[in-house]
């Protein structure tokens, strides 16, 4: 059972485009090994470390899974999901922040 | 991947296009496979099962008072006496990157039917997967014997070990999975099954080389989910 | 191996070129313009036909039987459920006839009654037992895209029954924490059931998670790529939009649960600290520490949320085709009530912590969540609006589907009401762990849906038995259930405003005790009536099988295809050898100039030339 039946061949990529995308990730990678070589300390850490993962996830979403090539359909459905992660993140954040702070403030500072 | 062609269908592309297979009928994902959408969805239900996991692991980290372990040196490895840090997971993640290559390429030369070829990339995406898990028993029993277990850990927060543990021991449990199902798609591959189009054995399907497709798109999570394990959990 | 899967039936599978004859300019030139629909993309679906009993009835790959099979052992499940519901109430009402009961007990029936109603009763059988009977008949499949998967996804759900039920039976018996499942206390000595109780709670809800992973893969690929030609998702039943919808909510939803659950049994077993604070036991401090309990109600709530509108939906979509078909009258607003379905949807991921208002999380949450939950009142009234303009000068059947379906708007307008008041954080504050909060969610997602689900029964059953249910008793089904369901909890309201806190055993000697004794009875006595009323539906579907009146094709004279099938039962593969062809939406009732006052789903334009259809 198949959508693509004998006949109609979806074309393939040419082996380069492969070739680039995993050329690029191992230099990311290194640049994400050299974050912590280099012991880059406080919001250059964070932003590297950050922006070296997002790239290299997103090179792998768009060409190793195809998603560059996928419909829009497929691509949206996909995506759009992420807002509630985004969100639970965010929120996770202030609720850390919160707890640390009334630890500190009862267990801490109301301690002594 | 690129637009099929369908009979009585003309694609538009970009958001106009997204509309119109939204609101065509049969299909909303034109010219997917079943099982490449089911695993599409499988994996957007995964990518939360791991969110949860990192972000319940930012919590906990975020909200314990005593000092989180310095990652940087927990997991250093010595090269003759001197420490380097991080030496094992940076070679982890590249053999997990080098098989996620070797993986896009045997999805390649699968829909070139390329059969030989597609076998033995497949095959070294397998023994790439085995050699990462392999490393991760020796990352795991290093830090076992040093006194890291999930319920406490010399270094520091009793919730390194808990998280480490349990986020690293799912993943690789994830990628063990996948490389049974890479040997068994070797296996596949080599007898020819997506060739001539032999049924599954649980599933009425004919085999067709988007399987090929299909388990490369679980690996690439399985890799995917590295990225971020190594991001948040290694380095930061 | 592979001649097992050949077609057995005598259907051919079809090529794209035989399907395609119809269309424009094809083979035969009798077809209309105006009737002309796109080929076929998908080529047909090989099924595996079961040949020996094991194969046809127990691990069966037909959706159809699966449905059943889901059905009937979520039912079993929910009335354990009942039966719980039943012990609490006599303790309530009653104390000195419950002298059985400990408050152990107490607390394990409720867990137990929580759990099973919203899990393993009301989750299972909307999603797994009415989606895998409609979802392909609805969309016009031969089945779910993939049937062994199908069929696996039903054993796991029971396996997961057998080790939730398992545990009423290990030493300590099941957890007593809450249906919530709240650590720390969850886990801790003193809490009935936190050794073995616990651990088998959180692997059944494990298991069942992986099952219905399988189930609602299924069930989204099966909407989104298996539809047949002309079905297009704007034309496909509100029942098949609410079932759809609420399985993608649970496949996003359920990996909070499945995280949560396995965290917290890494804590019980393995004695890790994710949800465990630092905590002194008489005097002693445990070895735990440093963990956050905050954290997993938020990961449960992410789910738990979710999983109100994965209850909801189904019900919204299911009620919107009863009302339409027995009052003769299209939906009002059909794209604006799919659209409110998907936005509900959506907005439930954000809504989560207005069931931790007292929780002790970051106070501007607050803020935040009560104006979400505010937010999605709005589609949820839209709805409402909708459904009560589809019965305005409709035709109406009041016959025992349309009182179900009466009796859900009413009940769920009232439970949604008292949500408004939940949602706003100041009037919950003093609401939360009463009564009030009881009423709520039992009002709102506990009888609306299950008037839903009655009202589906006796609608769908002439299609699934071939058979209609008896009338008379089905309204005496009704009316005990409605009046009864009321009495229990509109007085839980009262008793709510006065202050009775919930999850309490008993009252002692408390202030309210005076006031609250006699409606507890009250209520005790109506739940015991409503519990039993139930048998009647059981007498009155044994009664059916044997002597009912035979219900014959299509006999509410509905539009959508599941009523369409060449034989009644459905048989495997649904459709004999053609798949229908769609060409408008299901509601087309009452169509000024049309011969009869319903236009099925599959008559195409030329044949309704004099009509004034709505082009869909």
């Amino acid at each position: 059972m198949g959508i693509m039946s004998e006949k109609e061949q979806s074309t393939t990529h040419k082996i380069g485009i492969y070739l680039w995308i995993w050329g690029l990730l191992f230099v990311l990678s290194f640049f994400s090994y050299m974050v912590d070589w280099y012991q880059l300390q406080g919001l250059l850490r964070w932003s590297l470390i950050l922006i070296f993962m997002f790239l290299k996830a997103g090179l792998i979403m768009a060409f190793f899974m195809h998603l560059f090539w996928e419909r829009y359909a497929l691509v949206n459905v996909l995506l759009w999901p992420m807002t509630a992660i985004g969100c639970f993140i965010f929120l996770m954040v202030a609720e850390f922040q919160y707890t640390v702070f009334t630890r500190l403030f009862y267990f801490v500072v109301g301690g002594q | 991947m690129s637009d099929p062609k369908i009979e009585g269908y003309e694609f538009k592309p970009g958001f106009k296009g997204m509309a119109q297979d939204t609101g065509s009928d049969q299909t909303m994902f034109k010219g997917v496979h079943w099982g490449k959408a089911m695993m599409w969805i499988f994996l957007l239900s995964h990518t939360f099962i791991f969110s949860c996991f990192l972000i319940s692991y930012m919590k906990g980290r975020g909200s314990t008072l005593i000092d989180w372990p310095n990652t940087s040196e927990v997991f250093s490895l010595h090269v003759g006496s001197t420490p380097v840090p991080l030496l094992l997971i940076a070679i982890m993640t590249f053999v997990l990157i080098t098989s996620s290559g070797t993986m896009a390429l045997a999805v390649k030369y699968g829909y070139e039917k390329n059969r030989k070829m597609c076998g033995w990339l497949i095959l070294a995406t397998a023994i790439g997967g085995l050699t990462f898990v392999g490393m991760q028993a020796f990352e795991w029993s290093k830090l076992i014997h040093e006194g890291v277990r999930p319920w406490e850990n010399p270094f520091g927060a009793k919730q390194f070990g808990s998280f480490f543990f349990m986020i690293t021991g799912f993943h690789g449990t994830h990628v063990s999975i996948g490389v049974i199902f890479l040997f068994i798609y070797a296996y596949k591959t080599f007898k020819g099954h997506y060739d001539e189009g032999k049924r599954g054995w649980f599933t009425t399907m004919k085999g067709n080389y988007v399987e090929i497709e299909i388990l490369g798109l679980y690996w690439h999570f399985v890799d995917l989910v590295w990225v971020f394990i190594f991001a948040f959990f290694y380095l930061w | 191996m592979s001649d097992e899967y050949e077609n057995k039936t005598g259907y051919q599978a079809q090529s794209s070129e035989t399907i395609s004859s119809g269309g424009r300019g094809g083979g035969s030139g009798t077809v209309p313009d105006a009737d002309h629909v796109r080929p076929a993309e998908i080529p047909e679906q090989d099924l595996y036909h079961g040949h020996s009993f094991i194969t046809k009835w127990v691990f069966c790959q037909d959706a159809k039987v699966i449905g059943v099979q889901y059905f009937l052992l979520a039912t079993f499940t929910g009335i354990i459920g009942l039966i719980l519901s039943w012990l609490m109430r006599l303790q309530l009402g009653f104390p000195e006839a419950a002298g059985f009961m400990t408050a152990e007990h107490y607390y394990q029936f409720v867990t137990m009654h929580g759990m099973i109603m919203v899990v393993y009763f009301l989750t299972a059988l909307f999603l797994g037992g009415f989606g895998n009977y409609l979802i392909p008949l609805m969309v016009g499949s031969r089945d779910m895209v993939f049937p062994y998967l199908n069929m696996v996804s039903f054993w796991s759900f029971f396996v997961a029954v057998v080790v939730l039920l398992a545990s009423f039976f290990v030493p300590g018996g099941p957890t007593g924490a809450g249906w919530t499942l709240y650590p720390p206390q969850a886990i801790l000595e003193g809490t009935p059931g936190s050794g073995m109780g616990i651990l088998l709670m959180c692997i059944s809800l494990i298991l069942f998670v992986a099952g219905f992973t399988m189930g609602g893969l299924n069930y989204m690929i099966t909407v989104l790529q298996a539809r047949t030609r002309g079905m297009t998702l704007m034309r496909m039943p509100l029942t098949v939009w609410g079932i759809f919808t609420a399985t993608i909510l649970a496949m996003l939803a359920f990996p909070a649960l499945l995280v949560g659950g396995l965290m917290m049994t890494l804590d019980n077993v393995l004695g890790t600290s994710f949800f465990m604070p630092t905590i002194l036991k008489a005097g002693e401090v445990l070895e735990y520490g440093g963990g956050s309990p905050i954290l997993f109600q938020h990961l449960f709530w992410f789910f738990g949320h979710p999983e109100v509108y994965i209850v909801a939906l189904p019900a919204f979509g299911i009620v919107s085709d009863l009302i339409s078909v027995h009052a003769r009258k299209n939906i009002f607003g059909y794209r604006m009530m799919v659209w409110a379905i998907v936005g509900i949807g959506g907005l439930s991921f954000f809504v989560w912590a207005h069931h931790m208002y007292v929780s002790g999380m970051n106070p501007w949450f607050g803020f935040f969540f009560a104006t979400t939950t505010l937010i999605i009142a709005i589609p949820t009234a839209m709805k409402v609006y909708n459904w009560i303009l589809t019965l305005w000068r409709g035709n109406i059947r009041l016959n025992v589907v349309m009182l179900w379906c009466l009796g859900f708007i009413v009940t769920f307008v009232n439970g949604g009401i008292t949500g408004l008041f939940l949602g706003n954080v100041t009037v919950d504050v003093p609401l939360s762990d009463t009564y009030f909060v009881i009423a709520h969610f039992h009002m709102v997602m506990g009888i609306a849906p299950l008037m839903v689900i009655m009202g589906a029964v006796y609608h769908w059953f002439p299609l699934v038995a071939g058979r209609f249910l008896d009338e008379k008793l089905g309204k005496w089904h009704f009316w005990l259930t409605f009046l009864g369901a009321y009495s229990i909890y509109f007085p839980m309201h009262y008793l709510g405003f006065i202050g009775v806190p919930r999850r309490y055993f008993e009252m002692y000697d408390s202030p309210y005790v005076t006031s609250a004794v006699g409606m507890n009875e009250f209520i005790s006595v109506a739940a015991f009536i409503v519990g039993a009323a139930q048998l009647i539906l059981i007498y009155n579907i044994i009664r059916t099988l044997k002597i009912g009146k035979p219900a014959g094709h299509n006999p509410w004279q509905a539009n959508s295809l599941e009523w369409l099938t060449p034989s009644v039962p459905p048989e495997h593969g649904n459709w004999g050898e053609k798949l229908p062809v769609v060409h408008r939406w299901p509601y087309d009732f009452s169509v000024p100039g049309a011969k009869e006052d319903f236009i099925t789903q599959t008559t195409p334009p030329s044949e309704v030339t004099e009509t004034e259809v709505e082009k869909t």
